[in-house]
């Protein structure tokens, strides 16, 4: 800044004073993953109270509250993603660093939150018409102030000591349905952050320990379900009150000095930790590509690139390179929200002894594009950040996964990458009682395992970012909403990434809905073209999963009067396509909010964790194991593994395996070629033009975008990211119908 | 009154006889190759201390004989039930081996459940290869949507039957709303397999086992009943027989863990899991009421495990309605029990992070156990510490039958954790005595928080091997004042069989909106409610009726699990009133149900406004029984302070420097006799400790009470200081 322009800056702040025109977002506040600088409390509290045997009763008597609130939160919690383990509890320190989380629950919402604490500080703790005081508590949800995406909600508490602020207690869970767009707070079609439905920045709730009223009222009548807005808001309420009372508790028997010691300490000793557990991994720089295969709305491909350099006790995860932001569509990710997922990674799948907070990330150098699709900016939708931020979780497990194969000390097994997409079903309607609701099934937490070195991945077990996530029951799921899963879970036969162990398989479930006077799905994956994750040393990639429905049936009317054409996999159903009359499609996994009709069949599946090593050095009894247990097909036992066996018995002709393996050796030496041929033969200067393509090519430094409805490729420099409006698939599709209209006509002109 | 009650555990076998007015404690170890060996040396040995020439002399004249176990749970984990087959609603057949996803870690520490990259689901109890779906459906109503095809069931119960079923578990969706289903694939299974051929299959309808919705643990449920069935129908029937043979004339009492107990043909195999540790909480209910204390918090310290349970005022029991059987979720009715993986075998380690001691959850166990066992263990335990601290007496472990390692405790102290903490063998003991003590009081704490008490309104009852040595320690950081080592306190559990009533839980899923906010109504369908009651009262009837009790003996308490909006918590209410036919009735529900409800998540926590929902109608069914008496507490008891006759230096957390501590034998102790700490008594069983600022008083039958001396070390200051004995910490006020 020259000296005339911070003339001015100072004239205008003199001027201008607290009244800027909007408190939008801080950057300063969101671009900082680091822990903040001690205070002089902090500093005392310190030298206070040192030891360290003494702070950890006190830290454990922390955790035991934030787990006791986590589990109050659970059990009082209305909507979905509270009761199946989305949500948690946590402690911040007086300046807002997340220092504490539950040990169960979705780690990414606390580590996220600290951002919103850190707003309220900076801009309402002097606001006189805002304050922040013993009794208040403040909410939010827009990911722009620290979230994933606005069906999270929040609720922070104040802690006061003799008047002055010495921490906060928080509580965050997956509410759902918020009022956007389309039902269950997840829209596909936002075009805008403003049909993402509320949009709440930081703002104080409650006051006196009693939830306003007023404000309630207004969120409930901003969203479809008010019963699940203000039971969620009470339980959240509720669990930072018996938080708030623990975190008294302890204060009153060690004294203030020791919590604010213990909280400091912890953020400090876990970066010291992880400091000094970067430096037991080799020296140097590893890199991965990963590709999404849409937009949730078309068909593209978006490039996530990452290079992790290690030096010393430093960490780099540079993703320049990585496709640009859409201004129009969805799957733009904050920052902060991809910060937050690969917090999730290190703690869930490298270092899952360390402390849950957010020190863990304070010494790894994040370095991404402005406007990227994972540094998005304020002014592009948000709500499936997912599809994006995913992404750079799974680059980010391959890369580590090739630094820990020789470091020095491992923590956890490696493992090929856990499979990455929410693939369930989303829902919204009018229920047989009468109520309306949106929201999602609790399949979303059944993603397959990534296989490891060792062991094959464990089936449909965890959310990538949720340890102990729960698949809930469907019986009570039916009671409620008026649609059955017919087919709930059942393992699809090969849907497995391949390999010497393998990933773990996903199930396929098939819904209709019945007895509903309006009623409707969507779903929100990519990855039904390209797989969303790849394998490790040569393990395969997840398989890809496309959306089948059928329509124009009544499924229960089959049930009922000809059960025996019914068929009992996704498979059979569309290879065979059993009921007379009825629509067969697939698409991809991006289905905007669509009405069903009773007893239209929707089929989705759960992913494939990644396949780790050759599929040739598998043991053959582990691939009977799978077939006996049709887990396999034939085909793929002799086909993909190259065992021989005997059909009937399963006996393996182990010198036959060997020959056939052998021979599968021989074949992939004659099917290669050398790599200056292979150069030659597939590296271009660019993206094929009919190839829809977002990110660099080769240099990372430039970034293609385009190809998409007849749109030419446009090249950019990447740290200069422009703007990108992608046409409504409708008028696309609209148009293309239009050319076909005159080209007919023209033909019968002819 | 003459009873036998025995609780048959893992290693030992605890006797507890009255013979009139004589009560008389045994142990033996378990026989597990057959455990009516054990069982009837337990009884041998009451029966000597009675006078009695034999067992017949005994066993033909008590009025009943009382069984609860642990064993089920250690067949689960070693995998040694018989070959289940599954069969379930088509559409659901990865239900089982997917566990709801976390699985995984149910039952398993929280590490493990952080450490999803190492995650690895418990070998199946049912295989892959053994589960079939059954085509068919009903929906959350009842109503086929879909009829039973019976042709290709029977295809595949023969498929099955080839790959080796020895029983079959059906389980189809919403089954507890419609049962026809289940029944007529038992019909089916029992055309193909008739019971009188010998390739006849027993049949488990999980409807029968479970009467709750939710299909994975409905069906976990049925599976681990079917799964234990065998072993325990056979271990019971050989105890029968042994007990016949002996004299005794009338059915043997299982001890369930719904609290209550019944005959053995009344008996799931499932009921039998955990009701062990459950007798210890229904003999810890006995003494509240014998004793008149409000509230109980029980504590049972073991070599690898800890156990709470809760007994408070009004009789308000506590159930898990999902409780977890090893590693396995599961939907009946348990008095509720928490486990910690913490105990006398609990390893010790170095926490580099902090730089401080963390404890368990990795233990040594029994095998090699602690490293003073001399068995091989070289890593330090509680149990090591508890050696260095001067707390055991190393010739007099176990009566003398366990000679401890001074030398060896000491070696392991040092050796792994005095190096990295700076420390020496003295602080590191302490700072290991103090964790472990922390970490059973948080986890009590957590405990008693969710359900809405304050630890300081409780009593802690401590028993098991390790639970007198610790109860100090865990009182103190819970703030706690008054701890009682109760009375039989070393076969306590076979006292709590001995007190046991005969009941049977029945219970049923409905659904039902008992205040509808949408429409701002209360439930005024009583016929329909009473008529749930009512066929949940025949079944209780039928079960009692069965084991020769009149109709006019039988009770039933009613219990409706309830709920606001669409919430994961149900509060179980207990009715006032065993059949609701008016508003004023629901009011009443619905006002106990608010009640609880703020208690436990906080006044104005309610959320009536989302409509409250009936989702389980329990009804209780049970056939009061005598008690046991015990003899009153200290009432009237003239109290002097004892002297030891001799002293041992001790250390404990708090205090710098070594204590002598009063070194006293249970047998040398009358009632009344006063102790004050530091003191160590020692019995053949176990090692009280009473901690300086804590007096012990002895009672009746082998109890103490240990009280915290009014000016006891429970100040902030004197905490503060406390905690900086074993270590250097300063503290100082916030001002």
């Amino acid at each position: 800044m020259s000296v005339t322009e911070e003339r001015e800056r100072k004239l205008i702040e003199d001027f201008v004073g607290g009244r800027k025109l909007f408190l939008g977002p801080d950057p300063e506040i969101m671009s900082n993953h680091d822990i903040a600088v001690p205070t002089e409390r902090e500093l005392r509290a310190k030298e206070v109270v040192s030891d360290p045997h003494l702070l950890n009763l006190i830290r454990s008597k922390l955790l035991a509250g934030t787990n006791e609130a986590f589990e109050m939160s659970s059990q009082t919690g209305a909507c979905p993603g509270a009761r199946w383990g989305d949500s948690i509890t946590c402690i911040f320190t007086a300046e807002g660093d997340l220092a504490i989380s539950a040990d169960g629950g979705i780690l990414i919402f606390s580590v996220l939150t600290q951002h919103a604490v850190k707003f309220i500080k900076k801009y309402w703790e002097n606001d006189p018409t805002v304050g922040v005081r013993e009794g208040d508590a403040f909410t939010h949800n827009d990911a722009r102030y620290g979230n994933i995406h606005n069906t999270d909600q929040s609720m922070m508490m104040p802690i006061f000591h003799e008047g002055k602020l010495i921490a906060w207690v928080g509580c965050i869970t997956h509410v759902g349905e918020n009022g956007s767009i389309e039902p269950g707070g997840m829209p596909i079609t936002a075009e805008s952050p403003y049909d993402e439905g509320l949009r709440m920045p930081p703002i104080k709730i409650a006051e006196d320990y009693e939830l306003k009223r007023d404000l309630v009222t207004f969120l409930q009548n901003s969203v479809r379900d008010p019963k699940l807005q203000v039971e969620d808001m009470k339980s959240k309420f509720y669990a930072c009150m018996r938080l708030k009372q623990r975190l008294e508790d302890t204060l009153s028997e060690f004294g203030v000095d020791a919590i604010i010691s213990v909280l400091r300490r912890t953020l400090e000793e876990t970066k010291a930790e992880v400091q000094r557990r970067i430096t037991e991994w080799p020296e140097g720089t590893t890199r991965s590509v990963a590709f999404s295969d849409g937009t949730l709305r078309e068909n593209a491909l978006l490039k996530i690139n990452l290079e992790m350099t290690k030096k010393g006790e430093e960490l780099i995860l540079d993703f320049r390179g990585s496709s640009p932001q859409f201004a129009n569509r969805s799957i733009n990710t904050q920052a902060a929200s991809l910060k937050g997922m690969l917090a999730q990674l290190f703690l869930g799948y490298i270092w899952p002894d360390l402390p849950r907070n957010q020190a863990m990330l304070a010494p790894i150098k994040i370095v991404l594009d402005d406007k990227s699709l994972l540094n998005a900016s304020d002014d592009v939708p948000n709500a499936q950040s997912m599809m994006s931020f995913f992404f750079g979780y799974s680059a980010g497990q391959v890369n580590a996964a090739k630094f820990l194969y020789s470091a020095q000390h491992r923590y956890t097994m490696i493992l090929a990458p856990w499979y990455n997409m929410i693939q369930c079903i989303i829902y919204g309607g009018i229920t047989q009682h009468s109520e309306f609701v949106g929201n999602l099934c609790a399949d979303l937490n059944g993603m397959g395992g990534g296989a490891r070195d060792g062991l094959d991945g464990e089936n449909s077990i965890a959310l990538a970012s949720c340890a102990m996530s729960d698949l809930g029951e469907q019986e009570l799921s039916e009671e409620e909403n008026p649609f059955i899963q017919i087919v709930s879970k059942k393992l699809m036969k090969d849907n497995q990434a391949f390999g010497k162990y393998r990933g773990g398989m996903g199930y396929q479930m098939m819904v209709a809905s019945r007895e509903s006077p309006f009623w409707g799905f969507m779903t929100c994956c990519v990855g039904s073209k390209f797989p969303t994750i790849s394998g490790l040393f040569g393990g395969y990639a997840c398989p890809a999963y496309p959306l089948a429905k059928v329509k124009n049936v009544n499924v229960f009317d089959v049930l009922r009067d000809d059960p025996d054409s019914f068929r009992w996999t996704t498979e059979e159903i569309m290879n065979e396509q059993p009921f007379k009359d009825a629509q067969y499609s697939t698409q991809h996994m991006g289905l905007a909010y669509e009405q069903a009709m009773d007893g239209e069949i929707y089929m989705v599946t759960q992913g494939s964790g990644g396949g780790y090593g050759d599929v040739l050095e598998r043991d053959p009894a582990m691939v009977m194991k799978d077939l006996e247990d049709e887990l396999v097909s034939d085909w793929t036992a002799t086909n993909i593994y190259h065992v021989v066996y005997d059909r009937e018995t399963f006996t393996i002709d182990v010198a036959a395996t060997e020959r056939a393996r052998q021979s599968e050796r021989e074949s992939r030496k004659k099917r290669g070629v050398p790599f200056k041929e292979f150069v030659a033969k597939w590296v271009t200067d660019a993206p094929a033009a009919d190839l829809p393509f977002y990110g660099s090519w080769d240099d990372p430094t430039v970034l293609f975008a385009g190809g998409f409805a007849g749109q030419p490729h446009v090249t950019m420099a990447a740290n200069a990211i422009e703007p990108i409006m992608l046409p409504n698939p409708r008028e696309v599709e609209i148009d293309r119908l239009k050319a076909e209209i005159e080209s007919l006509k023209a033909r019968m002109v002819k | 009154m003459k009873r036998v009650s025995v609780d048959v555990g893992g290693t030992f076998t605890d006797c507890f006889v009255v013979y009139e007015d004589k009560q008389v404690e045994a142990k033996a170890l378990t026989t597990h190759h057959n455990l009516a060996v054990g069982f009837m040396e337990a009884v041998e040995q009451a029966a000597d201390v009675l006078g009695l020439p034999s067992v017949s002399a005994l066993l033909s004249e008590v009025d009943s004989v009382r069984y609860a176990t642990t064993l089920g749970t250690n067949a689960l984990i070693t995998r040694s039930g018989r070959a289940v087959a599954l069969l379930i609603t088509a559409g659901y057949e990865s239900a089982v081996p997917l566990s709801r996803g976390k699985g995984y870690g149910v039952g398993m520490s929280p590490l493990y459940k952080a450490d999803v990259a190492s995650a690895s689901r418990p070998e199946p109890l049912v295989p892959i290869s053994l589960i079939r779906g059954v085509k068919e459906r009903l929906d959350y109503k009842g109503e086929v949507l879909m009829k039973l095809d019976e042709d290709d069931l029977r295809r595949q119960i023969r498929d099955l039957v080839d790959r080796g079923a020895q029983a079959f578990v059906v389980a189809l969706v919403n089954s507890v709303v419609n049962p026809e289903h289940e029944q007529r694939v038992e019909e089916v299974i029992l055309e193909e397999y008739p019971s009188h051929m010998l390739g006849a299959i027993p049949v488990i309808l999980s409807h029968l086992v479970a009467g709750r919705k939710g299909e994975y643990v409905r069906t976990t449920s049925a599976i681990i009943d079917a799964y234990l069935h065998d072993q325990m129908y056979f271990a019971l029937n050989a105890l029968e027989a042994t007990l016949r043979d002996h004299g005794y004339k009338r059915s043997m009492l299982v001890v369930h863990n719904t609290g209550g107990m019944a005959e053995v043909n009344s008996t799931h195999a499932l009921q039998t899991i955990h009701s062990g540790p459950v007798a210890g909480v229904n003999a810890s209910e006995h003494l509240a009421n014998e004793y008149e204390l409000d509230n109980i918090v029980t504590t049972d310290m073991g070599g690898t495990s800890f156990d709470i349970g809760l007994v408070v005022k009004g009789g308000v029991k506590f159930y898990d309605f999902n409780p977890v059987m090893d590693r396995w979720m599961v939907n009946v009715p348990m008095i509720h029990l928490v486990t910690l993986g913490a105990g006398g075998g609990s390893i010790a380690r170095f926490d580099r992070m902090y730089k401080t001691i963390e404890v368990g959850p990795a233990s040594a166990g029994s095998d090699p156990g602690p490293a003073c066992y001399d068995r091989g263990g070289m890593l330090p335990t509680v149990t090591d510490a508890d050696l260095v601290l001067g707390y055991l007496d190393p010739d007099f472990y176990a009566g003398g039958k366990v000679k401890l390692n001074s030398r060896r405790a000491e070696f392991a102290v040092r050796d792994s954790l005095c190096g990295p903490t700076g420390l020496t063998e003295i602080e590191v003991a302490m700072n290991i005595k103090r964790r472990v003590d922390a970490n059973m009081a948080n986890a009590i704490a957590e405990e008693l928080g969710t359900k809405g008490y304050d630890p300081k309104e409780f009593t802690l009852l401590a028993y098991g091997g390790s639970g007198p040595l610790h109860c100090c320690g865990i009182a103190q950081a819970l703030k706690i004042d008054k701890i009682l080592v109760p009375p039989f306190s070393s076969v306590f559990s076979a006292l709590g069989a001995g007190n046991m009533h005969q009941m049977h839980v029945h219970e049923s899923s409905v659904y039902m909106w008992i205040y509808n906010a949408r429409i701002e109504r209360l439930l005024t369908d009583y016929s329909t409610i009473n008529g749930v009651i009512e066929e949940l009262e025949a079944l209780g009837k039928e079960d009692l009726m069965r084991q020769g009790f009149d109709e006019d003996a039988i009770s039933y308490s009613l219990e409706m699990d309830m709920r606001y909006g669409s919430q994961l918590a149900e509060t179980s209410v207990t009715s006032p009133v065993q059949r609701l036919n008016s508003l004023e009735d629901m009011m009443a529900l619905i006002n106990m149900f608010s009640e609880d409800y703020g208690k436990r998540y906080g006044s104005g926590s309610q959320s009536p406004e989302a409509g409250i929902r009936i989702n389980t109608i329990r009804v209780l069914s049970s056939v009061e029984l005598t008690t046991i008496p015990l003899e009153r507490s200290l009432e009237g008891t003239k109290k002097k302070a004892v002297s030891p006759e001799r002293t041992r230096q001790c250390y404990v957390p708090g205090r710098k420097g070594a204590l002598d501590a009063g070194v006293f034998a249970v047998g040398d102790l009358s009632v009344g006799s006063v102790i004050k700490g530091p003191a160590v008594i020692e019995s053949p069983r176990t090692t009280c400790l009473v901690e300086p600022g804590w007096t012990m008083t002895v009672g009746p039958q082998g109890s103490g009470w240990i009280n915290r001396d009014e000016m006891g070390a429970h100040t902030p200051k004197q905490r503060s200081a406390a905690s900086s004995a074993g270590s250097e910490m300063t503290t100082r006020s916030d001002t």
